[in-house]
This record gives C-alpha cells, structure tokens and sequence, in this order.
C-alpha cells in the first residue's frame, strides 16, 4: 500500500512537470506567470532525481557505501576532512555556482524564454548533472584526482597534457569575458562604481581583521564586511548625488578595464590573505543571500513573463549576439545547464571530504540541479521586463542607436514596442544615467531582480537601491572569480615555464609571482581591452568564444568519464555519458565552424575581418579610425586562431580517447584501471 | 509542561546544528577540526590557529576553488 502510494505520488509530480512544461511551451499571447517556470522546473528536477540519478547510481557506477572513501582512508583535517553531506552540498554548490548561470540565460533571452528554459532543465538533467554526478565519483575513486590527471593516467598522456592546456586558455578566455561584464556594468554609473571600489577596502580590513586580530573566525568578519557592503550600497547614492564625487567616479570603459587588470595583478601578487580570501568570504554570503532573496521574490511576486517563446532571433539575426538558436543557445547558456568547469570542482576539494560514495548522487547531481534553478529563475527575471527594454539594455549602440529616441525607434521597428520615455524613465528610476547599450547581461538581470525585490519590499522609493544591490552583488562575485582564477592562472602559468626554467616555478620566488601575474593578466586584460573597444560591444565575439570553451571542456570531462566506464566494462549503459559527449561535440564544432567560416560578417570572425579590410581599403574609414580599426581586425583575427586551436585540441583527445575504447572493446575484457584498491569502511551505517 | 520543555530542547538543537552547519560551510569551524583530527596523530606539531588558517588559504587559492 506504501509503495503505491509512493508511486502515485511520484506519478503526480510527473504529471505537474509535463502540465509546467507544456504549459510554457504552449503559450501564446499575454504574460505568463512565473510560477509555471517554478512549477516545471521544480517537478523536473524532482523526477529527474528520483529516477535518472538513481539508475545512474545503481547500475551504471554502482556506488559502495562499504567502500571507504578517501576522506576516511586519509582523514588529516586539512586536505582531506570527512564532512557533512548538507555541508559538502553547501561548498560544493557554492563553488560551481558563479555568474554564469545568471549572465548566459539572461543572453539567450533574445530567442525568447522557451529555447533557454528548455536547455537549462533538459540539458541539466541528461548532461550537465551527469558530468558533476560521474566525474565526482571517478575522483573519489582516485583519492581526488584532478581532471588532468584522470585524462593522463586513463586516456594517455598527450590527453592528460591536452586537458591542461585547454583548462589554461578557457580560463584565461573566462576572465576576459567576466571581466568585460563588469566593466558594462560599470561604465558611466559613479554610483556602482563607488560601492564596487569600496568593496576593495573592505575586503583589506577585513583580512587584517582575520589575519592578525580573530584569526580564521569567518563568521564575524563576514558579518562586519557585509555590514559595511551595504552602508557602501546606501553611500553610492550620495556620491552619486555630489557632482564633485560623482564625477570622480564616473569612468569609460578602457579606464574600467585598466583598472580591473591591476586589481587583478594585485590579488594575485598580494598575500593571499589580505585581499582574495575575505573578498570571497564576503561573496560567499551575499551569494547565498541574494540567490534565496531572489528564489523567495519570485515566489512571492509571481511576476508575469513578458518576453514572447521565442522571438524573430531565432534566424541569428539578435542584436545581443549574433547565430541561431541552433547551436548558440547551447553555447550561450553554458553554466546552468553543462559547464566544464563543474568538473574542475568535481575532481577538486569536494572528492576528498565526501563521507561515503552513495552521498556522491546527492551532491554531484543535485547540487547542479539548483545551479540549473538559479538559470531559470535568472531567465525568469530577464524575461519579466518588456522585451523593447530588455532589448534596449543588451544592444549594442552600432545596432539600436546611442540615443533613447534612436534605440526605441529601432526596437520598435522590430515589433517590441519601446518609447523613449520609458527608457529615460526607467534609468532615472534605477538611479543611472542611462541603461542604453549594456551588453553583459548584468544590468538587465540586474534591473530584473531590482523589479522583483521592490515589488516585495519598498516599491518604487527602493528600486535605485534594489538595482544597485543586485549590480553590487553580480560584480562581487564576478571580482571573486577574476581574481581567484588570476592566482590559480598564475600557479599554472608558474608551473609551466617552470619546466623552461626551473626558478619561475619556485612559488614563493618574488620575481617569479610578478612576472606570472603579469603575464596572467596580461593574456586575459587582452581579451578584455578587445571587448571593450569592439564596435559590436565584446561580448557578441567574446561570450560565445567562453561558451564554446567551456562546452569543450565538458566534452574533455566526458571523454575522461566514458573511457574510465568502458574500463569499468559498462558498456550496456555508456549512452549515459556518450549522448551528452556526441552532442557537446556537435554544438561545439558548428559553431567553432560557424565562429570562423560565416560569411555573416556579425558572425563569423574572418568575414567581419575582411570586411573591415575592404571598407579600409575602399576609403570608407575616416583615417584617424584606420588604426583602431586595424586592431579591431588584428582581434578578430586572432579569436578565429584561438577558437581553431581550442577545437584541434579537443579532437586530438578524442582521436586519442577512441583509439582506447578501440582497444578495450577488442580485447574483449576489462582494461587496466587506475582506482586505488578497495578497503572496507571502518564507519557503521549513521556516522 | 513536559512537552513544552522537550519542543524547546528539540528547537534549541536544531538551531544548534544549523549554526554548525554554517561554521563548517564558511570555514569558522575548520581549526576545531584539524585540532581534534591532529590531536589523534602522534609526533605531528599542532599549528596555531594562525599558521593552520594561512596554511588552508594558500592551499585553496593555489588551485582551482570557483566556477564560472
């Protein structure tokens, strides 16, 4: 009787998810309201869990609970500490969780809310919980062996080689693009810019603070800092009222980004301590904060969806970002469905504190399906506003026009009907100057979550506040990954011209850590001043650039994954792995094909080249733009290189890879692994 | 009365859990645990909460710690 019931139930929810889901791919007309997104999404993950993570535990990794995993074999309270699981899931979660599940859905808004719900839940489900889920136990396995170092011992050592190259040049992409977001956030907004710069002296206090006077007490500081970041978000409004300070405050984008590489240098040149780690105890919580602010808003609101399933973008012509719905939709929403980088953490901390190998479903798999929740609701929170303004803040100016009047006749004539009232309305009510030509994603969320926060408390008096909590809080986070990943770039770089030259690799060698910093941000300050002096605005190259890097990586993850589970003779149930591989391997390739080769000029890098060659040469650039417009072609150049080299990579460690499952399946029994022997849990059922 | 006592004993420990639970999540509880995990360790010099906390930071900021 109890399972049926248990049955009926699980039927029920399935029933809720397909009437969700139906119901947002089947409307037409007027707004629908957010609850349908919550409702399909929540029901979806539930089963997906229920079942899909299930089988996956069972008979494709059969999990062993008798096994002991390598916190318990190695337990030395510093690397490896058996934690609890609730626990385990909130370090995890809140290391796979940065902007990019807010930024990329917010992007792909400009097919319409439907191709992008749609890919967050699916693809979260079948590929990107898949990849946390497999690669999370293959490192337990392996005493928490990094991601490189599976692909060398199980796919060959070129693979091992190729895996951390590609980890290099996608981080070093990624920190050029979330940098690039920043700076659209920032420019022309003293007040932003203000509460963004004193987060940098609040962080130094804060680390003095847990250095010297409280070591390692998190919790105090963190309080005191956040104290302190919103006074700062309070404060911003006075300096923005003060002509004198505002204009201080109020930088172009080349003096952004110029700022935002010497902060990078500086958090990777600078004791640990002082600057990086109380920034991130600070982003932490106000991560934490803002993503179950932002959950209980929109369950609270319910606001209405305005933006249409899918709009006439769809052809690849969006003024957002240049390609079709097939395969930038894909690529444009990377984290919150599949990202590679996932499997980085995967095979980072989290394996060497898990306590038991069954607990490994609960926090791989289910820690990205809330990732994949935060996608939603951000695509739920771009989407509320009219799709005129929406499109007014995501355009570029070369596309919609500098001026209110001039974007919303444009918009307009797309059939999202835009005044330029709203416009200057809607900037004054946020408190900026202007909310025009903002690609990046951050300011349209931004005024998203800033509508749905004043809808639960302060109504319109607080939507200037609103807006620039939640820029404060996307910029944070952003900062956190750019200079957490400038250091760990930094080592990298460290250890690869170490091989060169053995001093550089000496990590404590001054010389060394300024001349690796430097060279760090150096690599990805280029990819930022190139976003910021393009005319399309930087992020119709550079986005997809990181998105395509990021879906390779997962590709290289699993690659890794189905290799090892062919070892494991799973055969039966490879398709788990491989569908999703195939299908990273198709987006990826068309459009590392399409990024190239287009002959749309908007699209691809060579044609946009060359066509910027032939108005230089026709006499149709004034001469003193020529210069600029030669560095203009130079970069796009030079992203079509990059983008080829990335894709050569990857197919050299799938040739690699294949030429082993060759081998496995010939030989007909089960390959060599490299799992660390079994040893019997020393922990009864319960610890 | 018995019953009011055991509903408080029950929430006094449930907030005592999540408030652990939080200073594992964040790193405030993290010396208690490497202390009481060194303390079992025979010929190993405990660091000071000082020394463990820089130790943990350069540790954890020398390899890959967030996501995009």
């Amino acid at each position: 009787m109890k399972r049926l019931l248990g049955i009926l139930a699980w039927v029920a929810v399935a029933a809720l998810g397909a009437l969700g889901l139906g119901t947002i791919a089947l409307h037409r007309g007027e707004g629908l309201s957010a609850t349908w997104f919550v409702l399909a999404a929540a029901c979806s993950y539930l089963v997906a869990y229920r079942l899909y993570s299930a089988f996956i535990a069972a008979k494709l990794l059969a999990l062993d609970n008798t096994r002991a995993t390598p916190a318990e074999r190695r337990d030395d309270g510093r690397d490896f500490v058996p934690t609890n699981k609730w626990v385990l899931f909130g370090h995890h979660f809140a290391a796979i969780a940065g902007p990019g599940p807010l930024v990329g859905p917010t992007l792909a808004a400009q097919f319409g809310y439907l191709p992008g719900t749609l890919w967050l839940i699916a693809g979260a489900a079948f590929a990107g919980c898949v990849q946390d889920f497999v690669i999370l136990f293959c490192s337990i396995r392996r005493d928490g062996k990094t991601l490189g170092e599976m692909a060398k011992d199980e796919v060959s050592k070129r693979g091992g080689t190729i895996a951390g190259l590609a980890v290099l040049a996608i981080m070093i992409i990624l920190l050029g693009v979330v940098a690039l977001v920043i700076v659209n956030a920032l420019k022309s907004s003293p007040w932003a810019t203000f509460t963004l710069s004193m987060t940098i002296p609040i962080a130094l206090l804060l680390g003095v603070y847990l250095r010297f006077l409280r070591p390692g007490r998190v919790i105090e500081a963190s309080v005191i800092g956040v104290a302190l970041v919103m006074f700062a978000v309070v404060a911003g409004q006075w300096v923005a009222d003060s002509p004198a300070w505002a204009a201080k405050f109020t930088l172009g984008g080349v003096t952004l980004a110029f700022a935002l590489i010497a902060y990078g240098f500086a958090a990777s040149a600078l004791p640990v301590w002082l600057l990086l780690a109380p920034r991130d105890y600070l982003s932490a919580f106000i991560k934490a904060g803002a993503i179950f602010s932002l959950a209980a808003g929109i369950l609270l609101v319910r606001p209405h969806v305005l933006m249409p399933p899918l709009t006439r973008f769809v052809d690849g012509s969006g003024p957002v970002f240049a390609g079709k719905i097939f395969p930038f939709c894909f690529i444009t929403i990377a984290c919150g469905a599949i990202s590679g980088f996932h499997s980085l953490i995967s095979s980072g901390t989290t394996p060497k504190m898990i306590q038991r190998e069954g607990q490994a479903r609960f926090i791989g798999y289910g820690a990205m399906l809330l990732e994949s929740f935060v996608g939603v609701m951000a695509m739920v929170a771009a989407c509320a506003m009219t799709p005129g303004v929406y499109f007014a803040i995501n355009s570029p100016a070369t596309i919609v026009g500098a001026t209110p009047e001039a974007a919303a006749a444009t918009i307009s004539s797309w059939g999202y009907p835009l005044t330029a009232e709203t416009m200057t309305g809607l900037a004054h009510a946020v408190g900026e100057q202007t909310l025009l030509n903002r690609a990046g994603g951050a300011p349209s969320l931004a005024v998203g979550m800033a509508q749905i926060f004043s809808s639960t408390i302060g109504g319109e008096r607080l939507l200037s506040i609103w807006y620039h909590f939640a820029i404060m809080f996307e910029a944070l986070f952003i900062l956190t990954v750019l200079d957490a990943g400038t250091r760990v770039g930094r080592f990298m770089v460290q250890e690869l011209l170490g091989r060169v030259w053995k001093p550089i690799g000496r990590m404590n060698w001054y010389p060394a850590i300024v001349l690796s910093s430097g060279l760090i941000v150096a690599l990805w300050g280029y990819f930022l001043y190139q976003g910021v002096v393009d005319p399309l605005g930087g992020i119709n190259s550079l986005w997809p650039l990181f998105g395509i890097s990021n879906q390779l990586l997962a590709a290289v993850a699993l690659v890794v994954a189905t290799t090892i589970l062919l070892k494991m003779g799973k055969l039966r149930w490879i398709w788990v792995t491989l569908v999703p591989m195939v299908w990273l391997v198709v987006i990826t390739m068309t459009a590392s094909y399409q990024k190239i080769f287009s002959t749309n000029p908007r699209m691809g890098f060579l044609s946009n080249a060359n066509t910027l060659a032939a108005q230089i040469a026709a006499g149709k650039i004034p001469a003193a733009k020529i210069g600029e417009m030669q560095r203009v072609i130079f970069n796009l150049r030079l992203d079509a290189v990059v983008t080829a080299v990335l894709a050569v990579m990857f197919l050299v460690l799938l040739v690699e890879a294949v030429v082993q499952w060759h081998a496995i399946l010939g030989r007909g029994r089960e390959a060599k692994l490299h799992e660390t022997p079994y040893v019997a849990t020393a922990w009864v059922e319960g610890d | 009365m018995a019953e009011k006592m055991e509903n408080r004993k029950w929430k006094i420990g449930l907030f005592r859990k999540l408030w652990q639970g939080l200073r594992e999540w964040s790193g405030d509880a993290a010396y208690e645990t490497y202390a009481r995990c060194a303390a079992r360790q025979r010929g190993v010099r405990v660091l000071s909460r000082e020394e463990f906390y820089v130790e943990q930071l350069q540790k954890k900021y020398s390899r890959v710690s967030r996501c995009c």
